[in-house]
């Protein structure tokens, strides 16, 4: 290995324009084929039980997400203009490419079926604009007499009424949402005012937002990096190739995806962020071995410094790059693909850093030369036996101290567990934008008015036995359930079934009377009801709470927040039913975005878990097995195993939820953690070869590993403190705590880590009795 | 909610003349005469008939309805009675029409519910509606008028060895439901064989298929018909049996006493 780098170092032009081309090429890949994941069931396991069955029912009951547009009209919106507005709002919508026909509802498109003295009577409730103040005034009284109507699409307070427009689930894209705004906000008058809102709105602007401040935020990451990184390495020359390193290793990564043809997700945004945190690692300890080097030695040539350097350093540069690699590979146990892909790229990535670091990084040095040597006086007093008096003092006074951070990390780990308990998961996409952004704030204003911009669907199943959902013990349990949430969470606004309309037309078929909205008692009743809305009604309103057998029933809660928390609450009462449906042989299930965006959250952290166990495990197995010695493995891991807990715990204390962004972030503690660990590690064997002493060891260690260590965190952690500036909220939480993990990784390393080192004698065992005295005889002399 | 009138089902049953498509070929007609002599046949003056109807939906689930009809025409009013016999739990559910020529008056109609043991009356004031959940509107079942639509003959077509007219007909009213539609009429028996619904945005919404008809006490009557809608991907069978054409239905039939006692 160490043969062929020094060979390469005679091409090192060729190295150089090999790299140039292929980066060039997977560059023109990336933009040529490079496409953005907006649909967010496209994240999710298709073979996954709850999966499986929330798209069949989407299928089954045509369960669309809508956006919804609120016209309001502070003065109520029974006048003349507000309901021309809507008329030609609703028009306007129904003509989009995007939007069918038939997914459009208003006060314009809904039927008013409505009882008389004699009969039923079948209307639109308007189709000309009401001009006379009589005319409005009728149409005022038919709204508030039909419950299925008013509080739904008109507001108990007539200042607001809604056009729902049910959209696919790949149908957005910023150019269709600036179309509805624009010809929404084009409707609006001194009068009127036109809000936006609803999940299809909430989840692409989010797939769209992230990514998009990402963007904008990356390229001041990178100079606030390069900045710090030209103050750590005193070298404009290492500065670029170091991070020439990151970014060609960035490109490769998305350009093997765009050639492979995966789409970039979410999730994939944190590549970068990986790489970025990682890869830089590699350069930094490369350049802090060079300048002990020449420092060392300023007479020597270029050559012979960059083969020193490979011969010290490749080893554990691959180790850590396999370990690192390794750890990201393990996210392959999850089930969610844009995890995989997640980790297998960024897997990939450090693989190619790695290659960089050791290929790119040499020959760009055999090109442009050496950085400056800053020659050592040997003779001067550093109080220690490196040449840097900062770490013989620091590593001498952590051994002196240990107990301090014995005890620091026992508490830590302790305050930290305590943390993780108030940890909670939270699959909301709205809880992820600021509170006062236009989104939050419409979808509040929404859900003061309506029963909810987030829906929750319970399918009922008496799994294949035909006209279930007509018998009358049956939806009158349904209907008692309905209500039942509906009363005890002031979160449900509102619930929706076949119930409501056999109470409708029970009611209507009774010339109106209160008395008789209910289910009615006999069966035939039920069907004939049935029959008669099919051919009064719109049949197609029928298909969307019940299947065709009447095997299958689709119960609709209007939620006022998509958060966790929220649903949860739902589904804890209805779960209170279950024995109930079962008695009858009805199953539960549950479908729509909401629910499926709570089973995903689950589904990621449990991956996430999974991943994070198991690549501990092989960790530990690898640097047992690359140190030869078990209880390396187990030392090597304590600086992960911290920076995970304190990231948990502090998460736990912020009240920072869990979400897809913020559980991936585990992977950059094992990342860099282990990074750390092992340039520790193997610098500490390095040295315990050379001398007997442990606390020369550590302090020689101190002194070149973690030097480059702490510049390591600090160019990260500066870069990405940049992050905290963002305007999207989970971007800044991510800034934040990879700043935090970088900052803790480091610590733990340099302190505990170091102690264990020391404490447990190994490399020393077998000088045994020589090596304590003389230890311990420097640390008094400290 | 309008019962299946006498033009129902007699839709687009055209009375067989033999002799006079020779005539007719020669002549060269015009799309609105084409559509003409589709539409205005004679028809008998009352039919009895047994329907089925099949509603099947894009996962191939099924609705099968059985329904006993009778309808006779008064001169100004056409009247039509119907009777569920299947499935059970709507048996006996019945509804009678009274669809009036003058175009200003709207159909008067009644439903009996068995299990509300009332007959009431429903008023609604679309033709575009659909009829009992199936893919065909009034309209579609014959309700139409002849100038109601712009007719152009777009060509002549001969597929399997039988002769059509290729009829386009655009509605005058802008707000129609359908942009347009075209019909393949037989230029033997003047048969609409098939027919497409094209919607506002000018895409094919509806095909209905012809599948057989038969001549019925000299009345060629379709027997079996089919709509598809292709945009939903959902399908209407109507199949007639035991077709019975002029046996001089007594008027007392289409009462509302006569709702509410059953067959």
């Amino acid at each position: 290995m160490e043969k062929l780098l020094n060979k390469l170092l005679d091409y090192k032009w060729w190295v150089m324009i090999v790299i140039l081309v292929i980066t060039v090429l997977f560059f023109l890949e990336m933009k040529e084929n490079t496409r953005m994941e907006t649909n967010l069931d496209k994240y999710m396991p298709q073979d996954h039980p709850a999966f499986i069955y929330s798209d069949k029912a989407e299928s089954w009951f045509d369960i669309k997400d809508g956006i919804i547009i609120a016209l309001e009209n502070k003065n109520g919106i029974f006048n003349t203009e507000t309901l021309d507005t809507l008329k030609q709002l609703t028009k306007r919508f129904q003509k989009f490419d995007e939007i069918n026909k038939d997914d459009v509802t208003s006060l314009y498109t809904a039927d008013n079926i409505v009882g008389t003295e004699e009969g039923l009577d079948v209307k639109p409730f308007f189709k000309r604009v009401p001009k006379s103040p009589q005319k409005l005034a009728e149409l005022k009284k038919k709204v508030e007499d039909n419950e299925m109507v008013f509080g739904r699409l008109v507001s108990d307070d007539e200042t607001v009424t809604v056009i729902i427009a049910e959209i696919g689930d790949d149908v957005f894209t910023q150019d269709f949402y600036d179309k509805i705004l624009k010809v929404a906000k084009a409707s609006e008058t001194d009068d009127i005012k036109i809000y936006v809102a609803g999940r299809p709105i909430v989840e692409g602007t989010m797939a769209l937002l992230g990514p998009k401040d990402m963007k904008k935020m990356v390229p001041i990451v990178l100079l606030v990096i390069f900045i710090v990184l030209f103050i750590t390495l005193r070298s404009l020359k290492g500065t670029l190739i170091t991070l020439g390193v990151v970014f060609f290793s960035t490109i490769w990564a998305f350009g093997l995806m765009a050639t492979v043809n995966i789409p970039i997700y979410a999730v994939s945004t944190m590549i970068p962020v990986m790489l970025i945190a990682i890869g830089v690692a590699d350069g930094i300890h490369l350049y802090s071995h060079l300048h002990t080097y020449i420092d060392h030695h300023p007479s020597a040539g270029k050559k012979e410094a960059v083969k020193d350097m490979l011969r010290q350093m490749w080893k554990p540069v691959v180790m850590t790059s396999v370990t690192t690699a390794v750890g990201f590979i393990s996210l392959l146990t999850s089930q969610v693909y844009p995890v995989k892909y997640f980790g297998i790229f960024t897997a990939f990535g450090v693989m190619v850093a790695m290659a960089f670091s050791l290929v790119f990084l040499p020959a760009g040095i055999m090109i442009f030369g050496l950085p400056k040597a800053r020659p050592i006086d040997p003779d001067e007093d550093k109080g220690g036996h490196s040449h840097s008096r900062t770490a013989n003092n620091f590593a001498a006074a952590v051994i002196k101290h240990k107990y301090v951070s014995i005890v620091g990390t026992a508490i830590i780990i302790v305050l930290s567990v305590i943390g993780m308990q108030k940890i909670w998961i939270n699959s909301s996409f709205l809880d992820k934008f600021e509170k006062d952004s236009d989104i939050v704030q419409t979808d509040k204003f929404i859900n003061e008015h309506f029963g909810g911009t987030s829906t929750l669907n319970l399918i009922l199943d008496a799994d294949g036995k035909k006209d279930t959902f007509k018998e009358p013990a049956v939806l009158k349990l349904v209907d008692k359930m309905q209500q039942d949430v509906d009363n005890k969470l002031q979160v449900v606004g509102n619930t929706f079934s076949l119930a409501d309309y056999i109470k409708r037309m029970n009611k209507v078929m009774n010339a109106d009377s209160e008395a008789y909205n209910t289910i009615p008692d006999s069966k035939n009743m039920i069907a004939q009801y049935l029959l008669l809305y099919e051919m009064s009604g719109d049949p197609e309103n029928l298909n969307k709470v019940v299947d065709y057998d009447y095997e299958k029933l689709n119960v609709t809660f209007q939620l006022k927040s998509d958060n966790s928390k929220a649903i949860n609450s739902a589904l804890d009462v209805i779960h209170t039913y279950e024995d109930d449906f079962k008695k009858l042989d009805i199953t539960l299930n549950y479908a729509g975005s909401g629910y499926k965006g709570l089973v995903f959250t689950d589904l990621i952290l449990e991956g996430q878990i999974m991943s994070l166990i198991l690549s501990l495990i092989i960790i530990i197995v690898l640097l047992s097995l690359m140190f030869k010695n078990f209880w390396i493995g187990i030392i090597g891991s304590v600086p992960i195993i911290i920076t995970a807990l304190i990231s948990f715990g502090i998460m736990g204390f912020l009240d920072i939820p869990l979400n897809t962004t913020t559980a991936l972030l585990s992977s950059i503690a094992i990342g860099i953690g282990i990074d750390y660990a092992v340039h520790f590690l193997e610098q500490y064997r390095h040295n315990a070869s050379t001398t007997d002493d442990r606390l020369v060891a550590a302090q020689k260690t101190m002194a070149h590993s973690g030097k480059a260590i702490i510049y390591n965190a600090i160019v990260v952690i500066a870069g990405f403190l940049v992050l905290l500036f963002s305007v999207f909220p989970p971007n800044r939480e991510l800034g934040a705590l990879v700043s935090l993990n970088m900052f803790t990784s480091f610590v733990g390393t340099l302190t505990i880590m170091l102690v264990l080192l020391y404490m447990s004698r190994i490399y020393f065992r077998k000088k045994k009795v020589h090596g304590i005295k003389k230890a311990d005889k420097s640390i008094n002399n400290v | 909610m309008r019962t299946l009138n006498l033009k129902v089902l007699t839709v687009m049953v055209l009375l067989f003349i033999a002799g006079t498509n020779a005539n007719a070929q020669e002549k060269k007609l015009t799309g609105r005469e084409i559509i003409d002599k589709a539409y205005n046949l004679p028809t008998g003056d009352d039919q009895t008939s047994d329907l089925t109807m099949t509603l099947i939906n894009k996962s191939g689930s099924e609705r099968i309805r059985k329904i006993k009809q009778f309808t006779k025409d008064f001169g100004e009013v056409e009247k039509s009675i119907m009777f569920f016999t299947a499935p059970a739990d709507v048996k006996n559910t019945s509804f009678m029409n009274w669809s009036y020529d003058d175009p200003d008056k709207s159909d008067d109609q009644w439903i009996y519910l068995p299990a509300l043991k009332k007959v009431k009356r429903i008023s609604s004031d679309s033709k575009s509606d659909y009829f009992m959940g199936s893919d065909f509107t009034y309209d579609d079942l014959g309700d139409r008028k002849l100038d109601d639509d712009t007719h152009t003959l777009l060509r002549e077509e001969t597929i399997d060895g039988v002769d059509y007219y290729v009829v386009q007909s655009i509605p005058k009213d802008e707000d129609y439901m359908y942009s347009k539609t075209v019909t393949w009429i037989r230029q033997d028996n003047f048969i609409g064989l098939k027919k497409e619904f094209y919607d506002e945005d000018g895409e094919l919404l509806k095909t209905l298929k012809i599948k057989k008809f038969e001549k019925i006490s000299g009345f060629l009557i379709i027997t079996h018909s089919e709509m598809e809608n292709v945009q939903k991907n959902h399908r209407t069978t109507i199949q007639l049996s035991n077709i019975k054409i002029n046996t001089g239905i007594p008027s007392s039939k289409f009462t509302e006493r006569m709702m509410m006692r059953g067959i």
